[in-house]
């Protein structure tokens, strides 16, 4: 299974997660749906189908708790029939994310899922870095480069 | 937000579709997806009505390559464009990183496109972000219409684009200006990040 992080803090939580909550897939994302870390996807692109999906089922609840008066709901959980899926918000340094859990239901359970997301998230929010993204200079040709991209995928 | 990562060098860029109802939004992805090969694109994923309104968001992802070492990708997002349906319109602009304004091109819709530029102005403000700051680019759709029946693009600039934002004719059904149009936001939401990022 793959594991990877665009944010490297995030790695070694969900590494551990992963295995001990022994979940097909995690994904952690920003609320707007851009994918922080993941594990078990094979293709990048699937992976932001699947956070899409996710942040819009949070956004959409959240919007109802508000229209209900009371705090966002802590999680979402359905069951099909081979799998389980888990979904949760909290928040960081970084602001609000979301990870995104699918499990088998013949090797975990929610209740596991449960038990270890909240462990998840107390690593992810010690490990979360408290200052700001450090900028660096993006290369001067990037506009050119970028519309010779932009021609080659539309083959043109 | 984008996300770009230094680290990994890789940047994700969230690219919203707004418009009225019908102007075109879904069949410019519809045409991106058919147009992209395979290896750079996603699944599409419509939530859509029985009857194909989109009821929640269109979503593809396409995968640009490497522009200067950076592994690009986009995220392109359709809202509903119904009236009745504002409350998910404004989740879906939560985190955007460059809207296209889909305009209907047919002169009787013109109150409709300036209903819906004043909704996006509203949204967004409603997610703290002044419209003026957002990276922008009108799309005027359906301009493959009778010319009796239709604004011209000098016409819907002067009525719609306050901005002088880049402003692209269309005919979405056939490709025509879909990809300039995509192009267009593109470079201005790269541009934008780029310049950001040596602040």
């Amino acid at each position: 299974m793959t594991t990877r992080a665009v944010e490297a803090w995030t790695l070694q939580p969900l590494v551990k997660f992963a295995k001990e909550a022994e979940a097909r897939l995690v994904l952690v994302m920003t609320s707007a749906g851009q994918v922080m870390a993941q594990h078990g996807f094979s293709r990048a692109v699937e992976v932001m189908a699947a956070a899409a999906l996710g942040a819009a089922i949070i956004a959409s609840t959240a919007e109802m708790a508000k229209e209900l008066k009371q705090p966002p709901f802590a999680a979402l959980t359905h069951q099909g029939e081979r799998h389980g899926i888990f979904l949760a918000g909290f928040g960081t340094a970084r602001g609000m994310l979301v990870a995104l859990v699918v499990y088998d239901l013949d090797v975990s359970s929610v209740g596991l899922v449960q038990l270890f997301f909240e462990q998840l998230v107390a690593e992810l929010q010690a490990a979360c870095p408290t200052e700001g993204v450090p900028k660096q200079v993006l290369a001067a040709d990037f506009e050119r480069e970028l519309s010779d991209s932009l021609n080659t995928l539309f083959g043109r | 937000m984008s996300l770009v990562n230094f680290t990994t060098r890789e940047i994700t860029c969230k690219i919203v579709y707004y418009g009225p109802g019908r102007s075109g939004k879904t069949t410019n992805l519809h045409y991106v997806y058919g147009r992209v090969p395979d290896a750079r694109r996603g699944r599409m994923v419509s939530l859509a009505t029985q009857t194909d309104r989109t009821l929640f968001f269109d979503f593809l992802p396409i995968d640009l390559g490497q522009i200067s070492g950076f592994a690009t990708r986009f995220q392109l997002y359709t809202v509903p464009g119904q009236v009745y349906y504002n409350a998910t319109r404004r989740l879906v602009l939560q985190g955007a990183d460059g809207v296209v304004f889909v305009a209907d091109s047919q002169a009787r819709q013109l109150d409709e496109n300036l209903e819906s530029l004043q909704n996006l102005q509203s949204n967004l403000l409603e997610h703290g972000v002044d419209v003026r700051t957002m990276p922008l680019a009108m799309q005027y759709n359906k301009q493959d219409l009778p010319r009796e029946l239709i604004l011209s693009p000098a016409d819907l600039d002067d009525a719609l684009n306050f901005r002088s934002v880049p402003s692209f004719a269309a005919d979405a059904l056939h490709g025509v200006g879909v990809f300039e149009t995509l192009k267009g936001i593109s470079e201005l939401v790269l541009k934008r990040l780029a310049a950001g990022s040596t602040a």
